[in-house]
């Protein structure tokens, strides 16, 4: 598990400037991943920045070790094969939006990393650094819990697979350890027949989700859904898998009433709390609109690709 | 060349560009509690090195310093989440900040006092103090009415708002042993000269503050802060300039915030529509210490019954002590707040009777000018009244069943007046106002008056940013009163330099004024009254999810002449979509507990573009008395925006609204 190394004040930090911190420039994964083993808890990978330098600009973060990964250039790529879609972890979110390979084939995607905050920071946030961070109110966890993706990860002992599922353990911390490197996402290649939706709901452009929803969905000839997985965003400590949605909805054609009781059905499995984004009844309420709305765009897309 | 151009090209400097030989740079350590008491302090400069409280200066600003003033350190306690409890000095803005761990504070929290109605009831938030009333008293007169077959009454809220200028609060002080200078983003470098002698106990010849190009005020920086304070006393102290920039989350937890004010408001009213009279409460959220809080619910009351003919009226106006930030101006600074209670209350009246809000707002108007029982005199509204709804095409463009209507009277500050300054000199022209222009292009208005006064091309006129060594005596840039009170100034300047042309050479040409040299310094005294109309009508849309999307917001000013269309145009604009903001989205909060949800300007919920409507912006201009002719315009569309938007989301949910910012989940579909 990922040591956490958050020091959190308990003043809202009002600093704007880091404090002292060593930086490196590695070329190379296997020189990054040397200089996680070598510096540990104190070091963390630095990809896009998205994250990491405003807590460090705000001193939530105090790091001794930065190590900068974004001149990695074996780390940013698109590849789709007969079995599955590979990004590397240092694409940045707007690459995988405008990616033609992602814009055919897999819409959910596109619509969540074309979601996420603004065009500065779509050009500079990373892919890996978007999940890895283990931040709940992020888009694409949820997007690769729906789509059954695999995280492959890098130690100095060697790589490993990690599931989606049990890669997000609390708010901010993931399965990976503090010498690990994720390199690289694996998608299962898109089928005939399958559709997915990405539906984020936000109060302005560029703000984090008041909740979102990320919908995957294989039908059969008949229009009979066959697979189908569903993952929320910003209603708890992680992104949520739903256990409920192939029970309820596996076998049966789609129709706007199963779509509601669906919805609100794996409303249920949400953990928000109540904040300036909303109260809790208010984000559950979201969450059955928009669960909804996303089972029926993933329904349809499925019926309509071929 | 366009308003602004050097600062879209990046050519402007701001008082963070101002950097002096062997300058500190200040960082301060702020109460992470809204109230707690300082148990032990150990480290920086703090309330053991210097005890000052803080003048009440700038906009309602009584210039003088009580037992509710705030002091320049918190001392023994704070009061809120952000007060400033020590300050450090660094050789460069890391080292400052690497320092704020050098203090060492132990806090006791405390129960804090967050809301009005806590206040009330609550012990004093401040030791030796009887309650949390900072003022109590009764605007207008007593009556008694037991005849209106219609008594309504309702309650509203507007919650309390950043002002989030683009460029945050900062300062540059340096001391030579004699003289203290600040330069300061800045609406009145005046102001803060006066605060900073007046809490300082200095003398006014050994204190000069000069503006740096300022990126937006909108009422916080026309006055004394905290933090000016301490980097003054800290040049002095350390005979080294000293610098200060806020960040954005100091700017958020630690400045003065607008509005925040409620009201409970009766009125009695015949079957026709006719408002007989208006009673009620207004409350202020003066937050933890005196200053703007002191003058805002007097002058929210004042202005309570709005643009109509109300006979009776008795308002009691009221400001609490809460463990908040101390409340300050922000663009409308009361006017907004006293337009949205009793354009709410006119709705309702409309709802009640059946009739259209424009209807009900006609049979409340006077052909002939007015002054209210509350003091407020106004011009005769029907005949702009009915102008606007013209402009409008009320009734076939916009319908009362999805558009919302607001009308109000916009009332500038123009007592005392306003100083300028005009010199001539080897054929170019400089001026300087008593006020500082934080982005509002001043310097269009300069340059027309100059040019009609004077008959000088405008290139050869440049207007200099603030300076108390340049003008003798000034006020500020605020409560919509630039172009009528630094205007008339302008004008009286420019009128003594043609006599002194005139005696120099016979006659007076603009030729014979450039070859010449000529400098005057002249204070315009100003008083009375010079109330203006304006009227809004904003449309909005409301997703089930109770999502606003404003889809038209037209506005009706009477602005007087316009001296620079685009300057006009401009602040109409501007002010609009801080109008919508107020309403949909912006907001200062905190838990119950004291902590504060909106430390991020997200948070803080300023519009994005995307949230800005299609603007349809139209000016009655109605010539003032005054010799250019000019009225009140900065304010307009923050008091006419929210109460007209409110109205129609009202219409589109067929829920009751009454405070702002209207969240969502209060207009959610019920599913």
């Amino acid at each position: 598990m990922n040591g956490i190394i958050y020091v959190i004040f308990i003043v809202s930090a009002m600093t704007i400037t880091p404090s002292v911190f060593e930086y490196y420039t590695p070329s190379t994964m296997v020189e990054a991943v040397n200089l996680l083993e070598k510096y540990g808890d104190e070091a963390k990978l630095l990809a896009g920045g998205q994250s990491l330098i405003p807590l460090m600009k705000m001193r939530f973060a105090s790091i001794s070790h930065v190590i900068d990964i974004s001149r990695i250039e074996e780390m940013d790529y698109i590849k789709e094969d007969s079995n599955r879609l590979s990004i590397g972890a240092l694409t940045t979110v707007d690459e995988l939006g405008s990616s033609v390979t992602i814009k055919n084939r897999y819409m959910i995607i596109k619509e969540a990393a074309d979601q996420i905050a603004d065009p500065l920071v779509r050009n500079m946030g990373t892919v890996g650094g978007n999940i890895s961070h283990g931040d709940p109110a992020n888009d694409l966890p949820a997007v690769m819990l729906s789509l059954d993706a695999t995280f492959m990860v890098q130690g100095k002992n060697g790589g490993k697979e990690i599931k989606a599922e049990d890669f997000f353990v609390d708010s901010l911390i993931t399965a990976l350890e503090p010498n690990e490197i994720l390199y690289e996402i694996r998608v299962p290649k898109m089928v005939k027949r399958q559709g997915g939706a990405y539906i984020k709901h936000k109060k302005s452009a560029g703000d984090f989700s008041v909740a979102a929803v990320a919908s995957n969905i294989i039908v059969d000839g008949d229009g009979k859904i066959i697979k189908v997985g569903v993952a929320l965003t910003s209603v708890g400590p992680t992104p949520i898998k739903s256990t409920r949605a192939e029970g309820i909805l596996a076998g049966k054609k789609l129709t706007e009433e199963l779509a509601a009781e669906a919805a609100r059905s794996i409303t249920e499995e949400s953990d928000p709390v109540s904040d300036f984004y909303g109260s809790i009844d208010y984000k559950k309420k979201v969450l059955r609109f928009i669960i909804k709305e996303s089972l029926v765009a993933a329904y349809k897309r499925a019926k309509e690709a071929q | 060349m366009i308003t602004g151009q050097k600062f879209v090209e990046g050519k402007g400097t701001y008082v963070d560009d101002i950097n002096l030989p062997g300058m500190l740079y200040m960082a301060i350590v702020r109460s992470p509690y809204s109230r707690a008491k300082i148990a032990s302090l150990k480290g920086g400069l703090n309330s053991s090195d210097y005890e000052g409280r803080m003048a009440s200066v700038g906009e309602g600003g009584s210039g003088e310093i009580n037992i509710y003033s705030e002091p320049v350190f918190a001392q023994g306690y704070t009061s809120y989440l952000g007060q400033p409890v020590a300050a450090v000095f660094g050789e460069d803005r890391y080292k400052a900040e690497d320092l704020l761990n050098s203090v060492d504070v132990e806090y006791e929290p405390l129960k804090p006092v967050m809301e009005i109605d806590a206040a009330l009831k609550a012990d004093p938030i401040h030791p030796g103090t009887k309650n949390n009333i900072l003022i109590d008293k009764w605007v207008g007169k007593e009556f008694k009415d037991t005849s209106s077959p219609i008594v309504l009454e309702d309650s509203f809220y507007n919650r309390r708002v950043a002002t989030n200028p683009m460029e945050p609060r900062g300062v540059v002080a340096t001391y030579d042993g004699n003289r203290l200078t600040m330069w300061a983003s800045s609406q009145s470098s005046q102001s803060i000269k006066e605060g900073l002698v007046e809490a300082m106990n200095l003398s006014p010849d050994s204190v000069r503050v000069i503006q740096a190009d300022t990126g937006g005020g909108f009422g916080l920086k026309g006055g004394l802060h905290p933090e000016y304070v301490i980097a003054a006393h800290a040049a002095m102290k350390y005979k080294r300039p000293v610098k200060w920039i806020e960040t954005r989350s100091e700017h958020l937890s630690s400045s003065n915030p607008g509005r925040g004010a409620r009201a409970d408001i009766k009125i009695f009213a015949g079957k026709n529509g006719i408002i007989n009279g208006v009673t009620g409460e207004v409350y202020v959220d003066a937050g933890a210490y005196g200053g703007f809080g002191e003058f805002a619910p007097r002058f929210i009351a004042y202005q309570l019954t709005g643009p109509y003919a109300i006979p009776n009226g008795y308002v009691r106006a009221i400001a609490t002590l809460t463990n908040k930030v101390p409340q300050g101006p922000y663009r409308g600074a009361g006017r907004p707040e006293a337009s949205y209670f009793i354009e709410r209350m006119v709705d309702l009246l409309a709802d009640e009777l059946k009739m259209d809000p424009a209807d009900v707002r006609i049979a409340n108007m006077s052909s002939e000018p007015f002054k209210s029982p509350l003091g407020l005199e106004i011009g005769a509204a029907k005949p702009f009244f009915q102008d606007a709804l013209k402009e409008f095409e009320y009734g076939k463009r916009f319908t009362s069943d999805t558009a919302g209507l607001g009308f109000f009277v916009l009332v500038p500050g123009i007592g005392p007046g306003e100083g300028a300054r005009i010199k001539i000199e080897k054929g170019r022209v400089k001026v300087w106002l008593g006020g500082d222009t934080a982005g509002q292009g001043h310097q269009e208005f300069v340059r027309t008056l100059i040019r009609e006064e004077l008959g000088i091309a405008s290139d050869l006129v440049e207007l200099q940013l603030g300076d108390t060594d340049a003008v003798k005596r000034g006020v500020g840039a605020w409560g919509s009163r630039s172009a009528i009170t630094a205007g008339a100034a302008v004008i009286a300047a420019s009128g003594k330099i043609k006599d002194m042309v005139i005696k120099d050479f016979g006659d007076y040409s603009p030729e014979n004024a450039l070859s010449g040299s000529y400098d005057i310094d002249h204070f315009e005294e100003m008083k009375g009254t010079l109330n203006s109309f304006g009227a809004n009508i904003a449309v909005a849309d409301v997703s089930p999810l109770g999502a606003i999307r404003v889809k038209d917001c037209w506005s009706y000013y009477d602005v007087g002449r316009v001296l620079s269309k685009e300057s006009v145009w401009g602040q109409i604009m501007g002010g609009i979509v801080q109008g919508i903001g107020q309403v949909v989205s912006e907001e200062i909060a905190y838990s119950d507990e004291g902590e504060l949800l909106t430390g991020s300007i997200a948070d803080s919920g300023v519009l994005s573009a995307d949230q800005v409507p299609n603007f349809v912006v139209k000016v009655a201009e109605n010539r003032s008395d005054l010799p250019h002719g000019v009225k009140g315009l900065g304010e307009a569309p923050t008091i006419g925006v929210p109460s007209a938007l409110v109205r129609s989301i009202e219409k589109v949910t067929g829920k009751r609204i009454r405070d702002t910012p209207v969240r969502p989940e209060d207009i959610a579909e019920d599913f």
